[in-house]
């Protein structure tokens, strides 16, 4: 199996607070993995360690071995690692400009100008993020007039259009109704062909359908890591299964 | 007493309030126009003043207002919106940033005859640019500094957290989200505060009586050349503008008809201040709507 990022000794404080001890973790390449636990069990700020988000929040200790590099060191360009490991957020968060411009932004900036390649990229950020058929008609409109789930499938294919390797997502779901969410996660399996997904939620159904790896996090501690079938079904730890049938969280 | 009883008292009693103040304002306003109004005249608002005959104008007085407004504006700008650019996207949570805002607190604060005071020694005396206008706008810019970037640092505290986070994930630097994403999304809020500040400026007198002068030698409308000096548009001549033209009217005056000029001065700058703040909303709306379109 392939791994797209690998997590050593990972340990995050805030000032003094230490909210996440010693997470070693192996992401699997072209895959989902989903971080679940109880609010305040440090899921979020993982996500947020493994392209450097939490630079001015929080000190990150430990490795994050993306491609034999280690990512989590101050030398290395934090916009470069966050151009290959994108980030979509729990609110949508269109730019007030026209659908074409919010897509086609991030790439805009890496200094791409060939207009051919900008609106084929955005094309195909659309369709891969499932909005294409909606929005095709209404490009030069503004994207602040799209539903709440056509605007978070509009920043995904945003992340998408800097072609990452690798795909955060910080509940991208919890501010949307439930046909956007499925909507949502239908798109993300379809995305894993290409990219490998990390994505951090609060809706354990959310996890047990979309995910094919699971990571249960207690307490700024990683309890448990496996397929998510096992961790669903056949739960190694007690804390594991008191969590997942609701005794805590 | 029952709740509803004592919210039905709040309201009444903040609604007469409200209203005293509204009264206040609206009859000052119906006072200054109805009195100024009638010495309106075309003739008034474009021939030069007079300085013992009756029948002066306010023309140079009305350039002298707004083409200081535009100096000031042209000084002051960069500096607020750096300023607020600083404190609302860089500044750290330390001490030497407290002091920093502490003392645009005080600066605000300033009486404006010690602005002018101060503008006199400094730029009037020791850097000798004598009664002019750039004088009168270097003074006018310490008492629309502070204004200005308090309401630009509230412009871009306006635009949300999450702009500039969506910005970081897709690997954009910090200038950047700033230039591309911040200033853009708070260039209504920007703009509406400049044209405010505009109009508070354009009425101000006490800062600019030792600093831009009291004197209005004849200029030329027709000699374009800013360096001229007889040119409309030369910075270093003095310049009365029209506040200090009713300050100057009402306490020195030497016209039959010093009553009349200063009344219709004051309608004047009643009316372009009240214009100053319609172009504010208008403009705010105009450019908001673009956007979000």
């Amino acid at each position: 199996m392939k791994i797209a990022l690998e997590v050593k000794n990972l340990q995050v404080l805030y000032g003094e607070k230490h909210v996440v001890h010693d997470i070693n973790l192996k992401f699997p390449a072209n895959q989902i993995t989903a971080l679940i636990g109880a609010s305040g069990s440090g899921k979020s700020t993982v996500l947020r360690s493994l392209n450097r988000m939490n630079d001015d929040l929080a000190t990150v200790q430990g490795t994050i071995d993306f491609h034999g590099i280690n990512i989590n060191q101050p030398q290395v360009n934090v916009y470069r690692v966050r151009q290959q490991i994108g980030m979509v957020f729990q609110q949508p968060t269109p730019f007030p400009l026209s659908i074409y411009e919010n897509v086609i932004y991030g790439l805009r900036l890496a200094g791409e100008k060939d207009k051919q390649v900008l609106s084929q990229r955005a094309e195909e950020s659309l369709r891969q993020a499932a909005l294409w058929d909606e929005v095709k008609d209404q490009l030069n409109e503004s994207a602040l007039a799209l539903s709440g789930g056509q605007q978070q499938r509009l920043c995904i294919a945003r992340t998408l259009a800097v072609r990452p390797e690798i795909i955060l997502m910080d509940e991208p779901t919890s501010a949307l109704d439930p046909v956007s969410t499925s909507q949502i996660e239908d798109t993300l399996v379809q995305l894993k062909e290409e990219f490998t997904i990390i994505m951090v939620t609060h809706n354990m159904q959310q996890a047990s359908r979309a995910a094919d790896w699971t990571a249960f996090m207690h307490q700024g501690n990683l309890i448990e890591f496996d397929k998510t079938a096992t961790i669903f079904m056949n739960p190694r730890e007690q804390k594991t299964a008191d969590y997942l049938s609701g005794k805590f969280g | 007493m029952r709740p509803e009883k004592i919210d039905r008292i709040a309201t009444i009693v903040i609604l007469g309030l409200t209203g005293v103040v509204g009264l206040l304002i609206i009859s000052l306003l119906v006072y200054i126009l109805a009195t100024g109004l009638p010495n309106i005249s075309w003739h008034f608002l474009t021939s030069s003043a007079e300085a013992f005959k009756s029948e002066g104008g306010i023309r140079d007085q009305l350039f002298n207002s707004l083409y200081l407004v535009v100096i000031t504006m042209i000084v002051s700008v960069p500096l607020a919106l750096c300023a607020a650019i600083y404190l609302s996207e860089y500044a750290p949570a330390n001490r030497l940033t407290s002091l920093l805002r502490l003392a645009i607190e005080v600066l605000s604060s300033l009486p404006s005859v010690v602005v002018g005071l101060f503008g006199y020694l400094v730029f009037v005396l020791k850097f000798g640019m004598d009664f002019s206008l750039l004088a009168g706008a270097l003074a006018l810019t310490i008492l629309n500094l502070p204004i200005l970037t308090r309401s630009c640092e509230d412009a871009l505290q306006q635009v949300p957290y999450l702009q500039r986070q969506a910005g970081l994930g897709l690997g954009m630097s910090k200038w950047r989200i700033v230039t591309k994403i911040v200033l853009p999304a708070a260039l209504p809020g920007i703009i509406t505060g400049i044209i405010l500040s505009a109009g508070r400026i354009f009425g101000e007198a006490a800062a600019l009586i030792y600093t831009a002068g009291q004197s209005s030698p004849a200029i030329d409308y027709s000699d374009w050349n800013p360096f001229s000096p007889t040119s409309f548009l030369n910075p270093m001549r003095p310049a009365e503008t029209l506040a200090v033209h009713i300050w100057k009217v009402n306490s020195e005056g030497l016209v039959p008809d010093a009553r009349a000029v200063s009344n219709g001065s004051a309608a004047v700058l009643v009316i372009t201040i009240l214009l100053f703040n319609l172009l504010a909303r208008y403009v705010g709306h105009l450019i908001k709507r673009r956007l979000v379109k």
